[in-house]
């Protein structure tokens, strides 16, 4: 009798002790989160007395600026160290947008870095980059063109006569590359719905083959199209060849004639987007 | 304890934090933008620089490290106007949209290409998505004295 009461009792302690410690492990993490809220709402205080501080600043600095064009020197004898930091800004800023001329180029221990900017109709694409090396000779130690563009001829042929040739031909190449490859990109992204199959093309992308939809009299015909670009500084084909499957009217082979035309003188994702908008007023559609 | 008071914090600070820094960003554009030294200010600054930390390590490090790099931008600058041809003689611009992933700035650039003088404005986009940043210009307009050449007046309306 005794030995099963000292059991209970003992049984009855420990569920005492353990609800003890719940109850303080619980108010240690009350406590914990109470702090945690308290930090945060004093950051928040921090924060927002920075952040009206620096709009007040600001207001007043645009107040400042009302009316006045042109330029201010800082009436009180502004520290030369600012002076110097912001020649270096102003520097900075203006060899950054020097890209957008096509190139820009750093000088280095050894000779100069280049980088070519290439671009699509405002778009700025892809760069490369040329590490020259000027002693003895012009020579390129390390770039990253493309292996399928012609750099080794380009360089023979003007690096050390004239690099500014060299340059330009270069820039020629890359720009034409990427310009022909955007084309591509477009025509597989924007009207996947009129290409049939995959696009085929090489590296270089200057030999585009695929297939695509056409409609003539409510029939719809897959024409087959061959562009080669045989000029590597152009952005389109000098050849195309546009065929249509043998059991096509004859009708269609007007409309391919003047497939292949457009193709040589419009740029290819232009001339889809002229399709797409002819089919549209076609059909009336919006 | 409620987790949504946490959070509401949480995101009042990251929207401070961010806030704070684009106002700090515009602040500085400002105030670069608005200033201008001339070339003889920035040697009398270099100058006077050198006087009042002669001896002093801690200044004179810092001054050189300074001039070092002025100099550098300087020289790359002047190598990039001589090989290409165009000089850009000013240069101002203003961020005019900025959120996380996009930045607009108007752009006014005045220069000579050759021997040809240019004024240009243009606004540059940017976007930064996964991988890279993309760039955008829109809105170019290019005035030039083209007078009697009507090539360059072809070139300036494409």
């Amino acid at each position: 009798m005794e030995e099963g009461k000292a059991d209970g009792l003992l049984a009855h302690l420990e569920m005492l002790e353990m609800r003890a410690h719940e109850a303080a492990v619980k108010k240690e993490e009350m406590q914990r989160q109470e702090e945690k809220l308290a930090r945060l709402k004093a950051r928040v205080q921090e924060l927002r007395l920075q952040r009206d501080e620096l709009r007040a600043k600001v207001d007043l600095q645009q107040k400042g600026q009302l009316g006045k064009e042109g330029v201010v020197s800082d009436p009180a004898q502004p520290n030369a160290q600012a002076v110097l930091e912001w020649k270096i800004k102003s520097l900075k800023a203006m060899l950054q947008i020097f890209y957008l001329t096509g190139i820009s180029s750093k000088l280095t221990k050894r000779g100069v870095c280049f980088s070519i900017s290439t671009a699509y109709e405002g778009t700025y694409l892809d760069s490369y980059h040329l590490d020259l090396l000027t002693q003895p000779e012009v020579r390129i130690q390390r770039h990253s063109v493309p292996i399928f563009i012609p750099l080794e001829q380009i360089a023979k042929k003007y690096l050390q006569t004239d690099i500014r040739r060299f340059m330009s031909v270069l820039s020629d190449h890359l720009n034409a590359y990427v310009g022909r490859r955007y084309q591509a990109d477009q025509l597989q992204e924007h009207f996947s719905d009129q290409i049939e199959g995959a696009l085929q093309r090489n590296s270089l992308c200057n030999l585009l083959v695929f297939n695509y939809n056409v409609s003539s009299q409510s029939k719809t015909f897959l024409f087959n199209a061959r562009l080669l670009y045989g000029d590597l500084c152009s952005i389109l084909p000098t050849e195309v060849v546009i065929s249509c499957t043998p059991d096509a009217p004859a009708s269609l082979a007007e409309m391919a004639g003047a497939h292949s035309d457009l193709f040589r003188h419009v740029a290819l994702h232009k001339a889809f987007r002229s399709f797409r908008s002819a089919k549209e007023s076609v059909s009336g559609a919006p | 304890m409620d987790n949504s008071i946490l959070h509401v914090y949480e995101d009042e600070i990251q929207s401070l934090e961010e806030e704070i820094k684009l106002l700090a960003e515009k602040y500085e554009e400002s105030q670069q933008e608005s200033t201008f030294f001339s070339d003889e200010e920035i040697l009398m600054s270099i100058k006077s620089f050198q006087r009042e930390f002669q001896g002093e390590s801690k200044g004179h490090e810092c001054l050189s490290d300074l001039k070092v790099q002025l100099e550098s931008l300087q020289r790359d600058l002047s190598f990039l106007m001589k090989f290409t041809g165009i000089q850009f003689t000013s240069h101002s611009k203003k961020t005019v949209e900025k959120t996380r992933n996009r930045t607009v700035q108007k752009h006014r650039l005045s220069g000579n290409c050759h021997s040809l003088s240019f004024q240009l404005e243009f606004h540059l986009l940017e976007m930064q998505n996964k991988e890279n940043v993309t760039a955008v210009i829109t809105d170019l307009s290019i005035v030039m004295e083209s007078g009697e050449d009507s090539d360059v007046s072809k070139f300036v309306s494409r």
